[in-house]
């Protein structure tokens, strides 16, 4: 009796990885006509991956011949990824991502211009806003590394209340931004002035590159070459260090905008995305307050945060300059050309406008069109969270507008500068900017070393 | 006089003894007080929640998650692709109401489960006839190869993260899901090992020979010996011995990091757990009821074998 | 004769059987620890490409990461890691073996609770330990500020690099101290009652006993653990990088070169050698000294 209870559960454990494996060669050998791929996104929010996965099912069930593989990659990890992927023969048929990080795929060669110009042929090239599709086009011309798909621009958003309390300006210049960044910062009582990143993320770039462009300092001048180490450089470097002492502690990246919605800081830099955190935050509140918690006083719960929310999404100095994102589709060579045409077929079907408006719906606000007619479409505007609404279509109109003129480092005069996407990709400026910050790093040291880093780069 | 000194020195016992224990369990105070605190608490130091919320494990177990409201624009989109049939429609809307887990624990679970327990397992077979070879048999190289365990159970981690990842890649193993489970697997049951040979070895010694050869005069083999008499004996060995594998592969985070990068299917505990802090889904609720939920199996595992654990450890010396 | 026969048998059965039966066991420890070993030593002459093509580059390799300033503070942090997290370990855990040497109420209920640290996954219990060090939210800010005034100002433990390693060094102790303390503790329990007793009659104090009866007697268990505790330790990664990937210990540096980046996975193999045989170096030099072996 024993002995055979025994044998039982030595044969299960021996019999539970074959079984576990010959499930999964089953599945792999009953498909084996169908094209299957990878598609890796950089939304790694699951309820965002579970309507993409919608959007999938509905393909693949009107084409039940193609299998289609959701992966999320976090932003941060995606170059690696990419390049594991290279190495073990893995990379997916399709990305999207950050129009930057597709134009770098674009120079190192893993990319399939061909099927890019595909799609945008089927969308029809001048159904897209130019600018955004000028940042993914080659340096030669003619072709292009990604297909752009959606975009947010991002700005600083701030306490209304606060500053008009403290009969401040607006945080739209480098002086009006400096002193409120100052005058909020109470480290003694726990509130903090600012959040710029000033950890080594792609965050910290985001929030640097306005600030440069403002002060009419780039990377690249329209020739290619290398003019990062420039004086105007220098004091965009050297104002965003000073702005960082109005920061919480220590190194700090997007996450830290939980302190903003505690009420422990008076400005961040973020993207439009907010506006979908804001009001998922707004109905965690309604649901809270509509149960009459009265002893919630006190505690760090403002019901009129988001009221009191503004954004300037302009920063001024020498000039204007906002910053933005593209996030693009593109696809990555593969041996089987058919995998790449049945991605490509795909991405065709993403931009017809029923297809479109789900995805750009998941998170309205952050994800904004990239080709004509879909803003002004009453579908579009109707969102489900109501934000458009509760905007303005002024607002609206006024992002769509900040879209097509995103300022980059990589474009100069109208000139693509692929190196630019490169130096965006291996986070230099990041790099420069933590062991500024962070490590007290001398601002002419750190800047003569992210030059040389930039240097090896080009080579 | 005496008596109040005595009082003194017992306080002061008892306050080490509470000291040692709080230093222990706080982080784990402080696990289960965020796992129950809503958002607008975080910002309140105190570790009790001013209102519980226990939201964050309702998610990620999937309890009371069944009503999920279908948004407009899924509707939408279904609606305006007039090709699908009812079915078809139907069949994409139930996948999605069973999909947005922000973390499929029970997925995770599994995988783990699947992993360490067959890992340990297979670690266990082997080493009993292992250790009973080279702490019981006289031949030669006897001595080396018991030297040898102890050798190689030193050396792991990153030291053979790069050769083994390599290795794998090289094979090819690492191109499709079902290789690189396997990979994972086998290395597991290479990492546990060493440490299961050495702690049966040291078992098996202390028992008396004479036992053995009793069997074996009424005609017992060797191999009927380790079945009937070894294994009986050490049987409280044994079992800690498999926890013990089936705890180092549930917690191991390195090398399922590097191998089961873009496979989420098969994601681990702690690769899941890991995803889930750099994805923007982060929020603390939810992290710290995943973590709580990511250790549970192992502790409930050890405080039921805690007893045995004392001498299991003192006799192999074990991983750390 | 036909006696020794018959023993010559026996034995040459049994070496059989030996073999035969350690056989699987050490044929997976050749093929996944041994060989991958020797393939490290390899691998750490190459320039190893993204696409697969090693190019043989002799000691390249070797020179990079010797010339390289970031491995020498690489190899300080390390030492830092290794030295402090040991002794505090050790201490700490012979403190608590000598308290859960004595009898009180509840003893199998501590016992379980501080088996937690130990068994614990690393990556369940970081962001615990993270969100306590957190400068706006997190208990210790508050404490030490607020609470006590220890500190003037806020600042952020974990994100501050010379500030973190001390973190992760709390962190190992409170992870392994409970390890230590079982083994020091079933040692204890195995002193003859009677040698204290005699002590107690020649009228000893309780540190001579602890000094003259107990510290001999756990000696060599104390003297393991420490070798142990450098071996693990020294190669430790997920307790730190998961906590804090600020701190560069050798581990945690080979990780960013061979998986980050450029992906240089010959530099990391060098790495790898160059720990190997710090690490070797390190054990036969303890155990002829230390240990007496």
């Amino acid at each position: 009796m024993k002995k055979s209870v025994i044998f039982l559960l030595v044969s299960v454990f021996a019999l539970l990885p074959l079984t576990y494996v010959f499930a999964e060669g089953q599945q792999e050998a009953a498909e084996s006509e169908v094209v299957e791929f990878d598609f890796w996104t950089t939304q790694t929010q699951s309820d965002r991956q579970s309507t993409i996965q919608v959007l999938i099912d509905t393909y693949t069930t009107l084409y039940p011949n193609v299998k289609i593989n959701l992966v999320p990659v976090d932003e941060n990890d995606m170059v690696s990824n990419v390049q594991t992927g290279a190495m073990s023969g893995t990379l997916p048929a399709m990305i999207e991502g950050s129009a930057d990080m597709h134009v770098s795929f674009g120079v190192e060669g893993i990319i399939d211009t061909d099927a890019t110009m595909d799609v945008i042929e089927q969308v029809g090239k001048s159904n897209f806003y130019e600018g955004p599709l000028k940042m993914l086009e080659s340096a030669d011309g003619g072709s292009y590394y990604g297909v752009p798909y959606h975009g947010w621009i991002q700005g600083i958003w701030y306490r209304a209340d606060w500053f008009e309390e403290a009969g401040l300006e607006p945080p739209t210049t480098w002086d009006a931004i400096a002193k409120a960044a100052k005058y909020f910062y109470k480290p003694d009582e726990n509130q903090y002035g600012i959040l710029v990143g000033t950890k080594a993320e792609s965050y910290a770039e985001q929030c640097f590159t306005p600030f440069a462009m403002s002060n009419n300092a780039g990377l690249f001048d329209s020739d290619g070459n290398l003019i990062f180490n420039s004086p105007e450089m220098k004091e965009a470097v050297e104002f965003y260090g000073e702005l960082a002492k109005y920061n919480p502690p220590g190194p700090q990246t997007w996450r830290a905008r939980d302190y903003y919605l505690q009420g422990k800081m008076a400005m961040f830099f973020y993207s439009t995305y907010i506006m979908d955190d804001l009001a998922l935050a707004e109905v965690a509140q309604g649901s809270l307050t509509s149960e009459n918690f009265e002893n919630l006083k006190g505690t760090s719960f403002d019901p009129d945060l988001v009221k009191n929310t503004r954004m300037a999404p302009i920063v001024s100095n020498d000039s204007d300059a906002g910053f933005g994102t593209v996030v693009s589709f593109t696809f990555l060579n593969q041996e089987d050309k058919r995998i790449t045409e049945a991605a490509s077929k795909f991405v065709a079907y993403l931009y017809t406008q029923n297809a479109y408006i789900t995805w750009l719906h998941m998170a309205p606000g952050g994800m904004n069109p990239m080709i004509r007619g879909i803003a002004e479409n009453a579908r579009f505007q109707n969102d489900p969270k109501g934000i458009f609404k509760n905007y303005g279509p002024e607002k609206m109109a006024e992002i769509i507008d900040g879209l097509n003129n995103i300022e980059s480092f990589g474009i100069v005069e109208g000139q693509v500068i692929e190196a630019a996407s490169t130096v965006t990709a291996q986070q230099i400026i990041p790099k420069m900017l933590y062991s500024i910050t962070q490590e007290g790093e001398d601002v002419d040291a750190a800047m003569a070393m992210a030059e040389e880093e930039m240097e090896k780069l080009l080579k | 006089m005496v008596k109040s000194k005595n009082i003194s020195r017992k306080i002061g016992f008892y306050a080490l003894v509470f000291f040692i224990v709080l230093f222990a369990i706080f982080p784990f105070i402080q696990m289960v007080s965020m796992s129950l605190k809503y958002q607008w608490d975080w910002g309140n130091p105190s570790l009790i929640p001013t209102q519980i919320n226990i939201e964050a494990y309702k998610e990620l177990l999937n309890i009371g998650q069944a009503e999920k409201n279908i948004p407009d624009s899924i509707k939408d989109l279904l609606d305006n692709t007039p090709d699908l049939t009812k079915d078809q429609r139907k069949a994409i809307i139930d996948k999605y109401k069973d999909s947005g887990n922000v973390f499929p624990f029970l997925k995770y679970f599994g995988n783990s489960l699947v992993l360490s327990l067959t890992a340990a397992f297979l670690s266990l077979c082997l080493s009993i006839f292992g250790a009973y070879s080279f702490s019981r048999l006289k031949y030669s190289g006897q001595s080396t190869i018991q030297r040898g365990v102890l050798f190689v159970y030193m050396f792991g981690g990153i030291l053979l993260l790069i050769p083994l990842y390599k290795m794998a890649s090289n094979l090819g193993l690492l191109s499709s899901q079902t290789g690189t489970f396997i990979a994972l697997l086998v290395i597991y049951l290479v990492q546990t090992l060493p440490v299961s040979l050495y702690m049966l070895g040291n078992f098996f010694r202390t028992i008396p020979y004479s036992i053995e050869e009793a069997a074996m005069i009424e005609g017992s083999s060797r191999l009927g010996t380790i079945v009937r008499i070894i294994i009986p004996l050490s049987i409280s060995s044994i079992v800690t011995v498999f926890i013990y594998s089936f705890m180092i592969a549930w917690n191991e985070y390195l090398y399922a990091s590097i191998f089961l990068k873009g496979y989420t299917d098969i994601y681990t505990l702690p690769m899941g757990l890991r995803s889930l802090f750099v994805s923007k889904n982060a929020i603390w609720d939810r992290i710290m009821a995943a973590s709580m939920l990511t250790a549970m199996p192992v502790i409930a595992l050890f405080m039921t074998i805690q007893k045995n654990l004392v001498g299991g450890l003192s006799s192999g010396g074990v991983k750390g | 004769m036909n006696n020794t026969r018959k023993q010559l048998d026996r034995a040459q059965r049994e070496s059989i059987l030996g073999w035969g039966l350690i056989l699987p066991a050490a044929t997976i420890i050749g093929l996944l620890v041994l060989y991958p070993i020797i393939y490290n030593i390899y691998l750490s002459f190459f320039d190893t490409s993204l696409s697969g093509n090693n190019t043989f580059i002799g000691l390249r390799n070797y020179e990079n990461v010797l010339f390289d300033p970031e491995f020498w503070k690489a190899v300080w942090t390390t030492l830092i890691y290794v030295v402090f997290t040991t002794v505090g370990t050790t201490v700490f855990g012979l403190i608590v073996a000598l308290v859960m040497n004595k009898e009180f109420p509840l003893r199998g209920l501590v016992r379980s609770l501080l088996l937690l640290p130990y068994v614990a996954p690393v990556i369940s219990v970081v962001f615990a330990w993270k969100f306590i060090f957190d400068p706006v939210n997190g208990l210790f800010m508050d404490l030490t500020v607020e609470k006590l005034g220890i500190f003037t100002e806020r600042f952020n433990l974990i994100g501050t690099p010379s500030a973190a390693i001390w973190v992760t060094i709390i962190f190992s102790i409170w992870r392994n101290f409970p390890f230590t303390y079982l083994m020091i503790l079933s040692r204890l329990q195995a002193i003859d009652k009677n040698l204290y007793e005699a002590a107690d009659i020649d009228g000893c104090g309780g540190w001579s006993k602890f000094r003259f009866i107990t510290l001999p007697e756990v000696y060599f268990v104390v003297g393991s653990i420490v070798l142990l505790r450098v071996i693990w330790n020294f190669n430790k990664f997920e307790d730190i990088f998961l906590l804090a990937d600020n701190v560069e210990v050798l581990s945690v540096y080979t990780y960013f070169k061979a998986f980050t980046g450029s992906m240089e996975m010959g530099q990391g193999s060098s790495l790898a050698v160059i720990q190997f045989v710090l690490l070797i170096g390190f054990i036969i030099y303890y155990v002829k000294k230390v240990l007496k072996w």
